[in-house]
């Protein structure tokens, strides 16, 4: 009878808080989002499911070993590789073996944009600071603005590790939400003269060039942001890997089974991290207004700067001003509004190639970003 | 912890020096690739225009000698046409294949004829 009593007490439905049923909700629409709604599925199927494993209500720190911040559960061993900033750079070396450079090549000046859209990252921090977080929990709300899910959590893991669950759960939440975010934005600043702009076609890119590239990129951003080196460093090389064409199997497995296997670890440990009695909390909802606010500045600040680099830009140099919006880095969903958006003003404006330039341009200027932040605030032992 | 928004905490921990001073180092490090993006075709052409300039052409004084995209495409489609032989006019080579199969009753040709009816 005491055996029957114990086993009522462990169920979930015993254990069962209103937070618990919140976040099952929300799991549940990130799941309808991404099967019905088509919203990103590789990132939020991962992270809802996860959601829902992590809010499945138990008996919490009596040696069960069953919850994600229960030291020694099987979750626990998984989201190590998120606390300890792991995932991100594997990350980053699948994102750059499947990355072509070429339109960054061929039109550099895009490059500006990727920068200029770095400036919702900054503006969210001195934001958080007013709010009353650490210099530290703020620099990593503000790195949500960069749009980059793996930099965020990589961020976070170095100088807010207690932030982390809503740190990327509101970054990945607003990648996935790139289609509902920018486009009124980008509406709102660009007039639909501008919106026509049609840029002028990419040259050829070189072989030589493209091996170039990584190498090259790597050292002049490293010595200026080391802190960036665990990102950039995975970046380039998984793009030297893919470029230098004598590494194709490399290449591929980066690319593919690498990428996907992190991906899903990623999401799933992200998703879980949300269980409600240590994840609901007023600070979790300031990150989540903290990171929408930090996103549209950042579609905007690029926006506003391809206007401003169009003053000084003649003929048929003139860039589309909505291509700075894919200055942040969520590549390639900023490009692919872009490109819808461009297509529905003039049904024969292809801007994707164009907008890939600065989307992955961003994700340089991210990472460098957070390179800079970790080396202002990480504190030395 | 969020007691009141207060600017003051901005200034109190450096927040307006660190967010200026990163916002114009992230600009520096893309404004140095960048700089070098754009001089890196011209250094890789280098060879290109001294050759073109020994052989007398006069596109070795052109500013950019690189093709354009639409160009790269027009010459790649037509190769992909060519190597796939999709193409607007048939071959007009004809070849004849024999193929010998096993015998069969089911195509022998004895076997196809009507029999005579038998009186």
């Amino acid at each position: 009878m005491a055996g029957l009593e114990q086993f009522l007490q462990f169920t979930g439905f015993a254990n069962v808080t209103y937070g618990h049923i919140l976040m099952i909700i929300v799991g549940l629409l990130f799941l309808y989002l991404a099967i019905a709604k088509d919203y990103e599925p590789l990132l939020l199927v991962p992270i809802g499911f996860g959601i829902l494993v992590g809010n499945i209500p138990f008996v919490e720190n009596i040696g069960l070993q069953l919850g994600i911040y229960e030291d020694g559960s099987v979750l626990n061993y998984l989201y190590f590789g998120v606390t300890k900033g792991i995932y991100p750079p594997l990350i980053f070396l699948g994102i750059g073996a499947m990355t072509d450079f070429s339109t960054l090549l061929s039109n550099p000046k895009l490059l500006l944009l990727g920068a200029a859209a770095q400036v919702g990252i900054f503006i969210t921090f001195m934001a958080a600071l007013a709010l009353g977080f650490s210099e530290n929990q703020a620099a990593a709300i503000g790195i949500i603005g960069g749009a980059d899910g793996p930099t965020a959590i990589f961020l976070s893991s170095k100088l807010a590790p207690e932030l982390i669950g809503a740190i990327a759960i509101a970054a990945y939440s607003y990648m996935a939400l790139v289609p509902v975010i920018q486009p009124p934005i980008i509406k709102l600043l660009t007039t639909p003269a501008e919106r026509k702009i049609k840029m002028k076609p990419p040259r050829s890119v070189t072989k030589q060039e493209k091996m170039i590239f990584p190498i090259v990129g790597l050292l002049l951003t490293t010595f200026i942001s080391p802190g960036a080196l665990p990102l950039l460093g995975m970046l380039f090389f998984g793009n030297l890997l893919k470029e230098s064409g004598v590494t194709k199997r490399l290449a591929d497995t980066a690319s593919k089974p690498l990428i996907d296997i992190v991906t899903i670890l990623l999401g799933l440990t992200v998703g879980a991290s949300t269980q409600a009695t240590t994840f609901l909390k007023a600070e979790s909802i300031s990150i989540f207004i903290l990171g929408a606010i930090s996103f549209m500045i950042a579609t905007a600040g690029g926006v506003m700067f391809a206007k401003v680099m169009n003053l000084f830009l003649k003929g048929d140099n003139k860039l589309n001003p909505m291509i700075g919006a894919a200055g942040v880095s969520a590549v390639p969903d900023s490009a692919r509004v872009v490109q819808s958006m461009g297509l529905k003003e003039d049904p024969s404006n292809y801007l994707l190639m164009h907008a890939l330039a600065p989307n992955v341009a961003g994700v340089i200027g991210s990472a460098v970003a957070a390179g800079i932040l970790m080396g202002f605030l990480f504190k030395v032992f | 912890m969020f007691d009141k928004f207060s600017i003051s905490r901005i200034f109190e921990s450096d927040g307006l020096f660190i967010s200026v001073i990163g916002y114009v180092i992230v600009f520096l490090a893309l404004l140095v690739l960048y700089i070098f993006i754009a001089n890196l075709q011209k250094i890789l052409s280098l060879k290109l225009r001294k050759k073109l300039k020994s052989e007398g052409h006069k596109s070795a004084d052109e500013k950019d000698l690189s093709i354009s995209g639409e160009v790269s495409a027009a010459i790649s489609m037509a190769l992909h046409l060519h190597f796939a032989e999709v193409h607007d006019f048939e071959n007009t080579v004809l070849t004849i294949k024999k193929v010998q199969r096993a015998y069969s009753p089911w195509s022998s040709k004895l076997h196809g004829l009507r029999q005579d009816p038998k009186k």
